[in-house]
């Protein structure tokens, strides 16, 4: 249930992205699909099990425990880090746009372009 | 020494270098020369990261494809950062992450790990392209390739939920086990349009024109030679590998890329703008790489690559240089640019000829070798696809170098540096050379690519 909510996520930040013609509220699309596709790995590797335990072996809990996927963890936090550095620079390059057309709107740099 | 280091050392030296931002283009030169030795050294294999077998941990790949691709690309980035030393000299930094991404994205055989070196080489990239001075056409680029590499992102973590493994060579074994290919149709669907987004090709390409058609003496041949080769051999390895197109889906990318074939030259062909005639031509001979991969006929692919990704160098940097001192890359201003510039024209006609695929250049023996290849699987209306494509593009060339070569109203003046000249010889030396005497090609086959055999052999 949880992987629909998350590519119901993602194509709205898709929608928003090819329809906005903001360049801040594109950004924030971006980061809204980031989102869905964060939620997405993470439903991967979620485990709704009661006996599951966390991904720990120890002298209690054994390899045959059912157990949530770290993995999928791993990559999300790799997956978030990217996407902060991808969203900074887009906020970067937006402050050098609005200092070249004095404006967010694509549609109005076209015409002062 | 291990493969590692040809990521490890140029990331260290991106940050060493922000503490030296005036000598990080020294610091990148230094690097570059450092990685063409040890790929020279470096014997072929697997690099296992942490000592974790496959399918665990982090593998790198070096055999002589990816040793290829890494000489190609590490040994034009020199080149470029060498030409630009004054112009664009604070770039070093950049040039070093993309240099770090690059080389990771060819050697890695982690699927997840893929996609972060896409990532890196993704900024660095974008960062690259700012020094247009056009960050409209950086901010479109930046979209589109964070789009691309999510729907990438996105195929890979389907695979993953559906075989539990991101090593290449473990999934490739698992999907063969498996044997349901329409399982994996929508995966890897993702997954080649994402990569399609930076490999430039139509449709998901329409960052091109903005970021090319104002390109300079860096970003020009960075993006058109050393990006869309790099691009192209990763694609190249998971086409033939991983992908494997059967069925609906190997008709669907086929038209894709024929459309993207004749649409490029096309477009190629309405222009009068030079930067656009040459990088609507670039994404035509984008598709056909992926083409030939996909057709199976990886050498001649491997071949087109390297001869695209020089003939472009020379163009890019020709035409950028022109541009900068006269201020507008229309065909009509440029004319007369080599009356005054004999070699440098002499050197810029050989690399397009070589692209059209004119007798006695490099791209004439490709061009002829991979349609003997294609009319042997016979894929008879993709040889009359690529030779009308061929046509066009003949006309729009030939008519670009009449412009430049004869005299207009007004006389024009550039100057090119040694530095520059000896560059544009050396690689028309090379495209002649390899025309004439086409012996040493047929020294590789197709089984430079060694994912497979791997496979194979468990």
């Amino acid at each position: 249930m949880i992987q629909y909510a998350a590519i119901i996520l993602f194509v709205f930040g898709l929608y928003g992205l090819f329809t906005n013609k903001n360049v801040i509220k594109m950004i924030i699309s971006l980061n809204v699909m980031e989102v869905g596709l964060n939620i997405f790995i993470i439903s991967i590797g979620f485990n709704s099990d009661p006996n599951s335990i966390a991904p720990i072996i120890s002298s209690t809990n054994q390899l045959s425990s059912v157990f949530v996927d770290p993995l999928p963890q791993a990559l999300v936090l790799t997956a978030i880090v990217i996407g902060v550095g991808t969203t900074a620079l887009g906020l970067a390059i937006a402050k050098n746009i609005y200092k070249t057309y004095n404006t967010f709107e694509l549609d109005e740099m076209e015409e002062s372009a | 020494m291990s493969a590692i280091l040809l990521i490890a050392v140029p990331l260290l030296a991106a940050f060493l270098s922000i503490m030296m931002k005036k000598l990080s283009s020294y610091v990148l030169l230094a690097v570059g020369i450092f990685n063409v030795v040890l790929l020279l050294i470096l014997p072929d294999g697997f690099v296992r990261i942490g000592e974790f077998n496959q399918p665990l941990g982090i593998n790198l790949l070096l055999d002589t494809y990816s040793r290829i691709a890494l000489l190609l690309l590490n040994s034009l980035i020199l080149v470029i950062t060498y030409l630009n030393l004054k112009s664009y000299k604070t770039y070093g930094t950049i040039l070093l992450l993309a240099l770090a991404g690059l080389n990771g994205l060819v050697l890695t055989n982690d699927l997840f790990n893929f996609f972060v070196f896409l990532e890196i080489s993704g900024i660095a990239a974008y960062l690259i392209t700012t020094s247009n001075k056009k960050p409209r056409s950086t901010f479109h680029y930046l979209m589109l390739g964070a789009v691309g590499s999510s729907l990438f992102l996105f195929g890979v973590i389907i695979l993953y939920a559906m075989y539990g493994t991101l090593n290449m060579v473990g999934m490739i074994r698992l999907i063969q086990a498996n044997g349901n290919y329409k399982e994996v149709i929508l995966p890897f669907t993702l997954m080649f349009i994402g990569l399609g987004v930076e490999a430039k090709l139509l449709p998901f390409n329409s960052w091109v024109k903005g970021v090319l058609g104002n390109s300079n003496t860096l970003s020009g041949p960075m993006i058109a030679s050393v990006y869309a080769g790099s691009m192209s051999f990763v694609l190249g390895r998971l086409i033939t590998n991983l992908f494997d197109f059967q069925g609906s889906l190997l008709t669907v990318v086929t038209i894709i890329l024929a459309v993207g074939i004749l649409a490029g030259d096309l477009m190629a062909f309405a222009s009068t703008k030079t930067r656009e005639i040459l990088l609507f031509s670039s994404v035509a001979q984008a598709s056909i790489i992926a083409l030939l991969f996909v057709n199976g006929i990886i050498i001649w692919a491997v071949y087109l690559i390297i001869a695209n990704a020089l003939s472009k160098t020379v163009m890019f940097l020709v035409i950028n240089k022109a541009t900068k001192d006269i201020g507008s890359d229309e065909s009509q201003d440029l004319r007369g640019l080599f009356i005054k510039n004999i070699l440098v024209g002499v050197t810029f006609t050989l690399a397009t000829l070589s692209v059209m695929g004119l007798p006695l250049l490099v791209g004439f023996k490709i061009k002829l070798a991979f349609l003997t290849g294609l009319a042997d699987a016979n894929h008879i209306w993709l040889i009359a696809i690529i030779l009308i494509a061929s046509v066009i593009e003949g006309i729009y060339f030939v008519r670009l170098l009449v412009k430049l070569w004869y005299k207009g109203d007004k006389e024009i003046n550039v100057s090119y540096n040694f530095s520059f000249k000896t560059v544009f010889v050396i690689i028309a030396l090379a495209l002649l050379v390899f025309g004439t005497y086409s012996t040493p090609l047929s020294y590789l086959d197709n089984s430079i690519d060694t994912v497979m055999e791997e496979v194979n052999n468990g």
